[in-house]
């Protein structure tokens, strides 16, 4: 009896328990409001030292950390800016899942899906400061924090059965911090290549999750566990050091690197035009690309002759051949004075075909302005074969990925290339002058720079190799800063603004070293200079 | 009776179930919604909030500036600058020099970069302000120094001298920048941005004038033409309310609302002016007024010769784009066998004015308007003129936009067909526009035609100022100020051929 009487006990208790749940669903959730309201939000000088103590939580970076920058001017652009980025991204996001919803519901018999409310709410996300890194490299690293507690309101309604049930997403927080870094920079507009973003923390997220009008959320250890989830998903994809990587510009465009060679034979010239109040003039050629900053190159002078021959050779370095020419002019050498130009013209790139020799008679101009009224006058021929060599498009790809060339092949085995880089130098100062060039001396070899004319914070960018046959394991390089006086004279000679001399043994155990070093002699001068040791291993 | 106790334990345990539910919801909701507003109300923080959470601790390296100060953008800025400053060079170079074409002065027949560089030194950030003065548009204005290395060498062609490459030096610019975003509903969220150099306070762009290989009094007032330029160049098209609409691809988008649009017309009577200074040797001055509120279109009256007190009682209507900031600039010039000499200067805001009431107006006239750096405080006369504005309505505006359209159209092409030496000084195509007016100033065609002819002409203007290049401050204010600021006229007779460029 007593057995019978706790099996009914145990029915009944199910029965009531179920009854009791649909009841008290009822009684308390189902008139719950769904709909979400806005916040209201007090300012601060109203609120009483309690709820101050709460908020001491949530206190910005910029307020604790000296190193964080505020930054509540985005703030108050994206606040404004929100109302409108909401209905964007609200209408954007509606059209790219109404689609997908589409093609997947026949697959799981339901009848429809749709977005009841979309919304993103009232609240922006907020910066709560923004820290930046300098590094030697060619990129920018700044680390937002964001903290998004929003007030979203995403109902989808869906229909199945007859029957219809919502399932809303309410009160998403986000906080998070990611690290941007804009690599490389390129010297055309935007000015980088890449934008690579990674979370530096496992990212906060918590939401209110509504089936039916109750938040799953709420039923205790669910919510740990799906938080944990995220956590870990989002983590293994984009924690540091995984990253996110979006391309903005082709980096081998943006670099403007050179993307072929082009060699010119500048053969000869007919009948050129007396300049010469004397005799024959001089004649020789000067070649260069349009808008190239490199020095233009020169063949030998022919002196009296107007139908010079030449046969000389050059080679120069293509990085736009869209867009750029090559550029020849004939001048008249003289003794004295300035040299007579006797003629004209330019070749554009893209007219010639890769790799193939093309030998073409150019007429000389006056001047390459269309608009100036040209005289007719006939100025001679040029005679000059051409051919363009493109770089092979893998050489150019390996360049790129990997920032550690290897050594050309030519290199003895156990040796290596020894890459100096001369970036930039800082706070240079001379007594008399400050037209600072760097010199670089290695093991009796000597190399200079160029010349950066009055300037303390120059600027060069060169490279300069080194053939070894082993690694400079003992060596040092000597670094040395100069300047000369522009103009000539003896009152102000040769000074030295600093030097340094850098062991090279760290180089060839970290193949690649970029750095700052504090220039001796100096006051505050400091020079940037990275140096690579390739093998060819 | 198990059945019935174990029901019912079952619907209280049940409906205990609900409500723990429904009270861990409720919880939960309020915490997030609390901290939802915590960190809210702590996105825009003030000196006083900080003081409330700090107490006594307040930490001493935060500051509440108007600009807020962007150190970490400066520290990128600085980095990226080598390659903003390469992309940059090309961009300016095709933007300014066309520019530069529409802008020079009628002595120079072309201006062109020959070289440009921006040199190493990053322009800094001072501060960011950030408002919504208008719903749907976001103000931000940022305050921008830049004391640059640049390299710019200008190749300058005028009549009779081949190109003299001129080097601008030790640039120096001061400026708060305005940009307006306009916002939209739809991705990117910004459908136009409006740039503009605030006037207030005013931009300052400094730098010297040197030419390569020569010397500078080569062309007499050719720094003077130079400034002039540059002057109208910012104050015509940068300097607010002018401004540059740039709409961001992909939204189709009504811009005309942010252009700036012609707002209203002046009549101003120039009546009469008193007490005039005399700068002529023998004789007195020959006065004659001219009259702009843009550069780009000015208007003159006739010249009343020797008279200290002349009338003119001439009648100009001048168009106004915008009351709020615009001003009536008024200048008073002694016409000269050389160089006119400016003898007064005088401003109008146009904001001090009333729609559809005539005013008669005293105006005292000023050696300069820039009186920061003019000690002469010397009284040099009083002006008298009457002014009438009227709003215009939306049919006349259209009309009268397109009608500016034309007119510097058309100067364009008597500019390309050698009539005229530059968009700046057709002073009648400005005065036809307005219905009245004996504008006939300029140098191609005005008063010095006769004299020199327009080649010698282009050289006339100045030669008072031809020692004084170094050191110059352009206060984007108007030519005129300008042009006192680097010389103050006192010295009298000139035997310089040619007219002043305007």
């Amino acid at each position: 009896m007593g057995f019978f009487s706790t099996i009914l006990g145990f029915c009944g208790f199910g029965v009531g328990i179920s009854t009791g749940l649909v009841i008290g669903y009822y009684l308390f959730i189902y008139f719950q409001p769904c709909d979400v309201k806005n916040p209201v939000i007090r300012p601060l000088a109203e609120q009483d030292s309690q709820s101050l103590q709460r908020l001491l939580h949530e206190i910005p970076l910029w307020v604790k950390n000296p190193d964080y920058d505020r930054i509540d001017w985005l703030n108050k652009f994206l606040e404004v800016m929100w109302p409108f980025l909401d209905k964007a991204i609200c209408k954007t996001a509606k059209n790219i899942a109404n689609p997908i919803i589409a093609e997947q519901i026949p697959k799981y018999k339901i009848e429809s899906v749709e977005f009841e409310e979309l919304t993103l709410g009232s609240l922006p996300p907020t910066f709560q400061g923004m820290k930046v890194f300098v590094t030697e490299e060619k990129e920018l690293i700044m680390e937002p924090t964001l903290k998004w507690a929003g007030n979203p309101n995403v109902t989808l309604g869906i229909k199945a059965f007859g029957l219809k049930a919502t399932v809303q997403v309410v009160d998403l927080q986000i906080f998070a911090q990611p690290r941007i870094t804009l690599k490389p920079l390129v010297p055309s507009f935007p000015c980088f290549a890449k934008i690579v973003v990674s979370l530096m923390e496992k990212p906060h997220v918590d939401f209110g999750l509504n089936v039916v009008g109750a938040d799953l959320m709420s039923i205790p250890g669910l919510y740990r566990f799906v938080q944990e989830l995220i956590k870990d998903q989002v983590a293994n994809m984009y924690l540091w050091p995984k990253t996110l990587e979006v391309e903005i510009l082709d980096p081998t465009k943006a670099m403007k690197r050179p993307v072929g060679i082009l060699h010119v034979k500048v053969l000869r010239a007919m009948k050129l035009r007396k300049k010469d109040l004397l005799g024959a003039s001089d004649p020789y050629v000067k070649l260069k690309i349009t808008e190239s900053k490199a020095p233009s190159k020169k063949t030998a002078v022919k002196h009296k002759n107007l139908n010079p021959e030449w046969n000389e050779e050059f080679s120069i370095v293509v990085k736009d051949p869209e867009s750029r020419a090559l550029e020849l002019i004939v001048y008249d050498w003289e003794q004295v004075g300035k040299h007579d130009k006797m003629g004209t013209n330019v070749v554009p790139l893209k007219e010639l075909t890769p790799d193939e020799p093309k030998v073409m008679t150019l007429d000389l101009l006056k001047n390459l302005n269309q608009n100036d009224a040209q005289d007719d006058k006939f100025r001679g021929q040029l005679v000059l074969e051409l051919t363009y060599k493109p770089f092979k498009e893998e050489d150019m790809s390996k360049d790129l990925d990997n920032p550690l060339q290897k050594a050309p092949e030519e290199t003895p085995p156990g040796g290596g290339v020894l890459v100096v880089v001369v970036h930039e130098a800082q706070d240079v100062e001379g007594k008399h002058h400050n037209n600072p060039y760097v010199r670089i001396i290695f093991k009796g070899e000597e190399r200079k720079t160029k010349q950066v004319k009055k300037n303390r914070d120059p600027r060069w960018e060169e490279e300069f190799t080194f053939m070894l046959e082993e690694p400079p394991l003992k060596e040092k390089l000597h670094v040395e800063v100069l300047s000369t006086s522009t103009r000539i004279g003896l009152l102000h000679p040769k000074e030295t603004l600093g030097y340094v001399n850098i062991s090279l043994a760290d180089v060839v155990n970290n193949k690649r070293i970029n750095e700052k070093y504090h220039l001796i002699d100096s006051k505050n001068g400091k020079i940037q200079i990275e140096l690579q040791w390739r093998t060819s291993s | 009776m198990g059945l019935i106790s174990g029901m019912l334990m079952g619907i209280v345990f049940g409906i205990a179930l609900m409500a723990g539910w429904q009270h861990m919801m409720r919880y939960r909701s309020n915490k997030r919604i609390a901290k939802a507003v915590d960190i809210k109300s702590l996105s825009s923080l003030n000196r006083d909030d900080l003081k409330k959470i700090c107490g006594e601790n307040f930490p001493e390296w935060i500051s509440f500036p108007v600009f807020e100060q962007v150190k970490w953008l400066n520290k990128q800025l600085s980095k990226l600058w080598p390659f903003v400053a390469d992309a940059a060079e090309a961009i300016i170079k095709d933007s300014v020099e066309p520019l530069l074409e529409e802008y020079r002065p009628p002595g120079i027949t072309s201006m062109k970069f020959s070289k440009l560089s921006l040199g190493t030194v990053a322009p800094k950030i001072e501060g960011i302000r950030v408002q919504s003065l208008k719903k749907g548009q976001i103000t931000m204005d940022i305050d921008l120094r830049w004391g640059g290395d640049p390299s710019i060498i200008l190749a300058i062609e005028a009549a009779l001298v081949a190109s003299i490459p001129i080097q601008l030096k030790d640039l120096k610019v001061f400026t708060v920048v305005r940009a307006i975003f306009q916002l939209a509903e739809e991705i990117p969220c910004i459908s136009a941005v409006v740039v503009a150099l605030l006037a207030e306070p005013k931009p300052r762009i400094d730098y010297t004038l040197k030419a390569i290989g020569g010397s500078l009094t080569a062309i007499p007032g050719l720094s003077d033409m130079i400034d002039d330029t540059v002057t109208s160049i910012i104050t015509d098209m940068l300097q607010w309310p002018h401004r540059i609409v740039v709409p961001i691809g992909g939204i189709p988008v009504d811009t005309s609302e942010l252009e700036l649009k012609p707002q209203g017309k002046i009549k101003i009577t120039v009546l009469r002016a008193n007490n005039l200074k005399n700068k002529e040797l023998i004789g007195k001055s020959d006065p004659y007024a001219v009259v702009y509120i843009r550069p780009l279109f000015k208007v003159k009256t006739k010249v009343i010769e020797n008279n200290l007190n002349p009338v003119w009682n001439q009648t100009f209507e001048l168009i106004a784009e915008d009351k709020e900031t615009q001003s009536l600039i008024i200048e008073v010039f002694d016409q000269d066998v050389g160089q006119d000499e400016r003898l007064g200067i005088a401003k109008l805001p146009l904001i001090e004015l009333e729609a559809g009431n005539s005013k008669e107006i005293e105006l005292r006239l000023l050696p300069s308007l820039d009186m920061l750096k003019i000690k002469d405080k010397k009284d040099r006369g009083t002006l008298t003129i009457q002014v009438f504005y009227r709003q215009f309505n939306e049919e006349e505006q259209l009309a009268a936009l397109e009608e500016e359209k034309r007119i510097l159209e058309e100067r364009k092409k008597l500019k390309e067909a050698g009539v005229i030496g530059s968009t700046m000084d057709a002073l009648d195509g400005a005065a036809s526009l307005v219905g009245s007016g004996v504008g006939m100033v300029g140098t191609g065609i005005g008063a010095g035609v006769g004299v020199v002819g327009s080649g010698l002409g282009a050289f006339g203007s100045g030669l008072s100022k031809a020692g004084k290049f170094m050191g110059r401050t352009i206060t984007g204010q108007s030519n005129a100020s300008k042009r006192s600021g680097s010389s103050t006229p006192v010295n009298s007779v000139q035997e310089n051929g040619g007219a002043k460029p305007l």
